[in-house]
């Protein structure tokens, strides 16, 4: 296939019909040293080739490996305490049933992510590939002990999203591993759950700090207290200190010591979206709100 | 006709996608791609223009300012210090320096990347202050562009004698039209009947004649060979007032070099960088009152940004000086305005132009008097307003169709206001019993401005519209009023309707051609309908009396007596038809006396906000406006330039921030980060419609079109601070700069508690 007349002028269209071709191919480019990118909602990569022309994406000579048509890709096993989502799933799929009843945070996460375009379109392993540390897909899916399926010719293996991200825009996937699934942990369904975005706006924002939160008590023990924090790191950050002060205590939290630990986990910076000493205030304030809401 | 809420013409080949915007236009034999080349620094000299040796340049035409004489390198506006392209003192970031055509897109980006600037680089001058303390002259002998001085009565003298006297200081930012359709013409050079080049400008603009007589200046055109013409705009807001000149300029001068024609569309960023923005200000004001409330003086002292050339400023501060005093009354008046000139873009037309800025300022300063007295922001407002009768700053006698009274009492009692604002105070202090971290407010603005030019303007410009009658009967509007999605298309033909008698459907409208239509004026102002407007309509009324005179005397339908008439006459009925402004005192410009506007606009609004007092981000939860813009042509299209104006004020208030460097470039030149409010983010509309008739505007119509802007920002303002007023004291404003970023608010509520 050739490229759309104006904008990408000899770039090469690859179609993948199945997660062995995807790969194999993948692997094929990668050996190749050939330039390539992976099109799978495009919501990144479209808008990014538009940024700064001449486009660094549609340069000609480029392949881009669209895996849209992978049927693996877009599948849903739901094995009873976890589900896996197929890497390809939509945010859109998040909202409908019976994903959000199943997760509810899932579901109210997709919503505040760009708008319903976006939504059609963008995909958890998208969010995930592009490593933004604002990334709302990401940020959802941190508390839920989840785990992503990185696939190659030679093989697959999982690595916990906590633990996926090495640095700013960094991770562990190499060059020719796709993201093939993210598997999920449901949560027990009494859990509390939140989901706060401070954006730019309500719609089609980035997060200048998000919180996603499931929290599990047992006879008002706090059993399970995960989180995810967009926007205050150069990676999402799973608040391992808050985690630390709310596990195995009870619901009654030492405002004091709950900020302490907040600061500890964050380090956000000014940029064009907001400054650093908002976003410490505002990482305090949603931690507090949550933990507030624990009580009543 | 007039008052019917008639579908808008130019509504359905929009919504099928039909209408052809500039990059809809197929492309023309030979037609090449245009790129600028642009300053990389905030101020420089310009060395040397180096084309990469290694490049291949020869299908490229690169035209710099070595292809003019200097006398011809300008942008023929008010002053003509802005060059077409820059030749060696580079004034601003972003600052056209080169121009390069190539049949290939991607090729002419590339020639884009291999031209190199060598250029010594000189200290910027990026703020109002840095350039009133002339850290560097960048512009004249003391980097003023411009100065006015408004003055009745003695305030200085009046403060003594007043029993509070406040003063304030309020600022405000640039904001981007961001309309949905770039910048973008197609220029053509062609040879005419007699052999002589002609020059064809295609273009998303506002103003066909602004861009004609750039044209004309640049190139040495006569009237007749320049030709201008409007393709369907997809916004303008002011944008598209000054600036296309300089798109179409660039593109014909590539046309010119490279005998073929040019096309040049900006992108998103390049459009957001480079092109006119609405100029900050800050502005200190002194009011002097009484101790029951009653203004007795009032001293504005205001401060424009420029930018690097003089462009429409003059006109835009006057504007601003002119509205600088609000909508109330006082005995004394002195206004000082002062715009600098910085190295950044030039600043120019925004809906309001040079109004909000000031009128901010204004309404913040009463709400800080209201506090300092301890009254109510709207029964200090409701005391001091304009009534008919009163005198504004210019002494001006405000004596024909004065409605501020009417929309504070609309607005007034659709709001509730004594009630609500009471109910709002019970509510916060529930929600503060509850624990909950959220408080509302409501707040208040009025205001109001000048229809149409200012002063002797309209005298001055002249403005004309033609009306044909063509086969069948129907009336065709020649006119150079451009619609850009305000409903122009579909105003004039009601107006030309509902004065001619002529059936709605019989009436045609030419497209914007300066070869085909007469100067109607730039279509700014707001003063589309009340100027061009009222000549349509009496333009059409003289056509169609021709035709009946003609039905009289020999019979038929009109459509019968159209044609015969049109054969008889040998093809051309028609009636061309000149502004002539109503009679007012006569506006002094050396001394700013007199009838500034031959009518006012005015609006109340009214603003209901909730605030998060962890993230301080503001949600608007309703807004109520009460505008009074004369009798209204087509009530949904005059209320879609109420709500729509007013959303573009709430994201001027809430939102919208030019990002800039310290180097002068701007960080946040896209869509994703230049937040403008989304249908999510707007606020339900109550708009009321209040109708003081305008004796000579079309049907009583005045002007909408900016009106709306002015408002929104202090009344959302003024509402933040009633919120936050259950947490904290504070003396003054505590809202006194734009915009009311979460992140500024807190930084500002950091500052009280510390």
């Amino acid at each position: 296939m050739t490229g759309v007349a104006g904008i990408l002028d000899g770039v090469r269209f690859e179609r993948a019909r199945s997660l062995d071709e995807a790969v194999s191919r993948v692997g094929a480019l990668v050996s190749s040293g050939e330039p390539f990118h992976v099109l799978a909602g495009g919501t990144d990569l479209v808008v990014e080739s538009h940024l700064a022309p001449p486009s660094p994406v549609a340069r000609p000579g480029r392949t881009i490996l669209d895996i849209s048509s992978v049927p693996e890709l877009s599948k849903i096993e739901d094995r009873g305490d976890r589900i896996r989502f197929g890497g390809g799933v939509t945010y859109l799929t998040l909202r409908r049933e019976p994903w959000a009843s199943r997760i509810p945070l899932l579901a109210r996460m997709a919503r505040d992510v760009g708008a319903i375009q976006i939504q059609a379109r963008g995909t958890l392993a998208g969010n995930i590939a592009t490593a933004s540390p604002a990334a709302d897909g990401v940020c959802g899916l941190f508390p839920l002990d989840t785990l992503v399926g990185l696939r190659s010719a030679s093989g697959e293996r999982a690595v916990p999203l906590t633990e996926y991200f090495t640095g700013y825009k960094k991770t562990q996937r190499r060059p020719d591993e796709l993201i093939a699934w993210v598997d999920v942990r449901v949560p027990a369904r009494d859990a509390k759950w939140a989901w706060r975005k401070v954006g730019t706006r309500l719609a089609q924002a980035i997060s200048k700090v998000a919180l996603a939160a499931v929290i599990e008590i047992d006879k008002g023990i706090i059993q399970y207290a995960r989180f995810g924090m967009a926007s205050v790191a150069p990676v999402t950050v799973s608040l391992p200190s808050v985690r630390a002060l709310l596990e195995g205590r009870g619901v009654d939290v030492d405002l004091a010591a709950l900020d302490a630990a907040v600061d500890r986990d964050v380090a956000p910076i000014d940029d064009v979206r907001s400054t650093g000493d908002y976003r410490r205030h505002v990482a305090r304030a949603v931690v507090r709100e949550l933990t507030r809401s624990l009580t009543t | 006709m007039i008052g019917q809420n008639v579908p808008r013409t130019d509504g359905v080949p929009k919504v099928i996608g039909t209408a052809r915007y500039i990059d809809d236009v197929p492309p023309l034999p030979g037609e090449l791609w245009g790129v600028t080349v642009r300053s990389p620094v905030a101020r420089g000299v310009l060395q040397r223009i180096e084309l990469d040796p290694s490049f291949d340049w020869t299908d490229v035409t690169v035209v710099t300012a070595d292809d003019m004489d200097d006398e011809h390198n300008v942008v023929a506006l008010i002053e003509y210090d802005q060059p077409v392209l820059a030749k060696k003192q580079l004034r601003h970031m972003y600052e056209p320096i080169a121009l390069i055509a190539c049949a290939d897109r991607d090729k002419a980006e590339r020639a884009r990347a291999a031209v190199k600037l060598h250029i010594d680089k000189q200290e910027p001058v990026l703020s109002i202050e840095d350039s009133l303390a002339a850290k560097h002259v960048v512009w004249g002998e003391d980097n003023v562009l411009k100065k006015y001085e408004i003055k009745q009565g003695d305030a200085e003298a009046a403060f003594q004698s007043c029993e509070l006297v406040l003063t304030g200081t309020y600022r405000v930012h640039h904001q981007e039209q961001l309309y949905i359709e770039p910048q973008g013409v197609i220029a053509r050079w062609f040879a005419g009947q007699d052999g002589q080049e002609n020059l064809k400008i295609l273009g998303s603009l506002q103003c066909p004649y602004y861009v004609h007589k750039a044209l004309k200046k640049t190139f040495d055109l006569p009237d007749d060979r320049a030709h201008v013409e409007q393709t369907v705009t997809g916004g303008g807001f002011g944008g598209k007032e000054e600036y296309p000149s300089v798109v179409a300029l660039h593109a014909a001068l590539l046309a010119k070099k490279s005998g073929k024609p040019v096309r040049m569309i900006y992108g998103r960023k390049e459009d957001i960088e480079a092109t006119t923005k609405r100029h900050p200000a800050i502005c200190t004001v002194t009011i002097g009152c009484k101790n029951d409330g009653t203004f007795v003086a009032v001293k504005v002292d205001c401060l424009m940004d420029g930018g690097a050339y003089v462009t429409l400023t003059p006109v835009v501060l006057s504007r601003g000086a002119l509205h600088a005093c609000g909508a109330y009354r006082f005995q004394h008046h002195h206004v000082l305005a002062k715009a600098l000139a910085t190295s950044t873009p030039p600043n120019g037309a925004f809906r309001g132009f040079g109004a909000p800025q000031t009128i901010w300022a204004i309404e913040r300063h009463v709400d800080a008097v209201a506090r300092a007295l301890g009254r109510d922001p709207h029964d200090l407002r409701d005391q001091n307003l304009f009534n008919e009768g009163d005198t504004t700053c210019t002494g001006q006698v405000l004596s024909v169709s004065v409605g501020g009274r009417a929309c504070l009492d609309a607005a007034t009692k659709a709001v509730d206001w004594k009630a609500r604002r009471a109910n709002i105070d019970r509510f916060n202090e529930k929600l503060a019993r509850d624990g909950k971290r959220v408080r509302r407010g409501i707040g208040i603005s009025t205001f109001m401005h000048g229809a149409g030019f200012t002063g002797s303007g309209e005298r001055r410009l002249k403005g004309k519209v033609a009306v044909d009658l063509t086969p069948g009967g129907r009336l065709n509007i020649r006119s150079a009023s451009t619609d850009i999605g305000q409903g122009t298309e579909t105003v004039f033909r009601q107006i030309a309707a509902s004065v001619s008698g002529v059936p709605f459907e019989h009436i045609d409208l030419e497209v914007p051609n300066t070869t085909k239509v007469p100067d109607s004026g730039p279509t700014v102002a707001s003063r589309t309908v009340m100027v061009v407007g009222s000549i349509v309509g009496k333009a059409a009324l003289e056509v169609a009396e021709r035709v009946r005179a003609e039905m009289k005397d020999s019979g038929g339908t009109f459509a019968e007596a159209g044609d015969r008439l049109l054969k008889r006459v040998g093809g051309t009925v028609s009636s061309l038809q000149q502004y002539e402004p109503p009679v007012t005192r006569q506006f002094d410009e050396a001394t700013y006396t007199g009838d500034a506007y031959p009518c006012f606009s005015w609006a109340c609004d009214v603003a209901e906000v909730e605030v998060d007092l962890d993230t301080y981000e503001t949600r608007v939860l309703k807004l109520w406006s009460a505008s009074d813009v004369g009798r209204v042509i087509n009530p949904i299209l005059c209320a879609g330039q109420v709500e729509g104006g007013t959303l573009q004020a709430i994201g001027w208030a809430l939102y919208e921030d030019v990002v800039w460097r310290p180097d002068g470039s701007i960080a946040n030149a896209r869509m994703t980060n230049y937040i403008v409010p989304t249908a999510v983010d707007a606020p339900p509309f109550e708009t009321i419609l209040v109708e003081i008739p305008f004796p000579a505007g079309p049907g009583g119509a005045k002007g909408v079109g900016e009106l709306p802007m002015d408002g929104g920002a202090p009344a959302i303002a003024s509402a933040v601070e009633h919120a936050l007023s259950h947490e904290l004291k504070w003396q003054g404003s505590l809202l006194p700069d734009l915009p009311l970023l979460p992140e500024k608010i807190f930084n500002r509520v950091r500052q009280l508690e510390s």
